[in-house]
């Protein structure tokens, strides 16, 4: 007598073809082969939605070439981001421009100072906490003439 | 009961763009169905969708087509993995509840899109027998027509001329991927799929999408100058297993026909979800329609099959029967798993005021 089957082995697979890509997606892609990230604006709310979906979801209304808008960095010209550590401060804040100063110009230990955005466009408590670092509050950093910290004197601090 | 009626019906147009997203396809649709009624959005009070992640391979597509229905701020909302006619279904137990009177109904497949319907339409059997030998719904199908043939005594010229009288009546359904003037003789020349089945016996699979409103009460009235008012509506299920089943009939059709009120005062027409022609036999059998009934003036899904959309779009057109064409008594149909193994039959009533 020979035993009952318990154990079936059963390997499926389904070939899926990767989808035709919308006419949106393919031009979404021919500008960012040319270098320009672009979205569209709602025409009701002016939320930006990249890559573009063709409609808001907030809205419901469709979105068109009309809409498309640019996206992307504001930057033209090469440009340095730095980490900078504060006097008094053990951890540093990342991701900060500079400004007055030539990019071959730029060190470890230069000490910079802050140049604040005025009073009341330093973004609101919410925004604050979801930028990155000091949010809008700094515009940016510039130099202050005075002599470089060592590298000693940084080594200690946390990310 | 609480009386619902459905208010408005759209259907996307079968030609899309290339790639075009099922969002897409539905969120002018959507709107097109509650403007038609003067409704927006901020109106429905609940809404439940139809779809198959299967078709196309994605994961929770379904929240990527609730967009479409305007989801923010957060809407009271449902989805079934199903043909949309059984969201009409939630929807219509949701009216019940009292507290809310519009309900929006949406359903979207693409068909062609993905892998092959053939191939993935087993994954609806059972895991042990079927699915492995990749049993797939023409096959079955197959063997159903067969079952039908030997039931009925009819031939495989009965069943071209119920494809060439339905491609006849889809002469002016914009959503029909096939229609127009056919002979009998010409269609038998076409090759066999699986035998007795032949192309043209199979409903061309398409892409679409399709949207309802039902509205419950005297708010129909205010919306709607014809409302089709839901007199009867009914699911049931035969054994998943399609060889325990006598394929030439439909138990579960003859049950949710009989719950849903079919016999009672009968209707002038049904719309019928036949996918292969001879379903369409084995339908008007177990439902029994008669030669006075008018069986898919639409053409039915022999000449489009929109998957996961065409239950829902059959009580679209039953719709229309009564609403555009003043019919007093009609019948959407829509059909699930191999050889009709799932029913849902919705009797549809236009009435005097």
């Amino acid at each position: 007598m020979t035993d009952p089957v318990q154990f079936m082995s059963h390997h499926t697979a389904v070939e899926y073809a990767v989808p035709e890509p919308s006419r949106l997606g393919v031009h979404f892609a021919e500008q960012l082969a040319r270098a320009r990230i672009i979205g569209h604006k709602c025409p009701q709310c002016g939320k930006v939605y990249v890559p573009p979906r063709g409609y808001c979801p907030l809205c419901v209304v469709e979105t068109t070439a009309a809409n498309e808008v640019d996206q992307g960095q504001k930057e033209t010209e090469d440009y340095v981001q730095a980490t900078l550590l504060l006097d008094g401060s053990d951890t540093t804040l990342m991701v900060t421009g500079l400004e007055g100063i030539a990019i071959a110009d730029v060190r470890t230990g230069l000490r910079v100072e802050a140049v604040w955005a005025p009073e009341g466009e330093r973004g609101s408590v919410s925004t604050g906490i979801r930028g990155v670092g000091l949010g809008d509050a700094v515009k940016s950093w510039r130099p202050t003439g005075e002599p470089d910290v060592s590298r000693d004197a940084l080594a200690e601090h946390i990310l | 009961m609480r009386d619902v009626a459905i208010v408005a019906f759209a259907q996307a147009p079968l030609e899309q763009e290339p790639g075009q997203t099922e969002t897409l396809m539905l969120l002018p649709t959507i709107t097109e169905a509650l403007t038609t009624v003067g409704l927006t959005r901020r109106d429905v009070g609940f809404t439940c969708s139809g779809s198959a992640d299967y078709l196309t391979g994605g994961t929770f597509t379904f929240v990527q087509m609730l967009e479409a229905a305007g989801a923010w701020p957060p809407i009271s909302e449902s989805h079934v993995e199903m043909d949309g006619a059984w969201a009409l279904y939630e929807a219509w137990v949701r009216l019940q509840h009292g507290d809310v009177d519009v309900a929006l109904v949406f359903a979207s497949g693409r068909a062609t899109a993905g892998a092959s319907l053939r191939e993935t339409l087993t994954f609806q059997l059972d895991p042990y027998y079927l699915a492995p030998i990749g049993a797939d719904y023409v096959s079955l199908a197959a063997l159903q027509a067969q079952a039908v043939l030997e039931h009925t005594g009819r031939t495989e010229k009965d069943l071209a001329q119920i494809v060439a009288q339905r491609r006849r009546d889809a002469a002016g359904n914009p959503h029909a991927a096939v229609s127009g003037d056919v002979g009998v003789d010409e269609l038998l020349r076409n090759d066999y799929v699986v035998a007795p089945l032949r192309t043209h016996d199979i409903g061309p699979a398409v892409d679409g999408a399709a949207a309802v409103v039902l509205v419950a009460g005297d708010r129909a009235r205010e919306v709607c100058d014809r409302p089709a008012w839901i007199a009867g509506i009914d699911h049931r299920a035969d054994p998943h297993y399609p060889g325990v089943r006598d394929l030439a009939q439909s138990r579960s059709t003859a049950v949710a026909g009989a719950r849903a009120g079919v016999a009672d005062g009968g209707v002038e027409v049904a719309e019928l979800t036949a996918v292969c022609s001879p379903e369409e036999i084995v339908l008007a059998e177990a439902l029994g329609l008669d030669d006075s009934v008018t069986i898919n003036p639409s053409g039915g899904a022999l000449v489009a099959n929109p998957v996961m959309v065409t239950g829902l779009v059959r009580i679209g057109e039953a719709f229309r029967q009564v609403h555009d064409h003043g019919r007093r008594r009609v019948l959407g149909h829509a059909s699930s798993g191999p050889c009709l193994q799932q029913n849902l039959v919705c009797v549809l009533e236009g009435r005097d005021a």
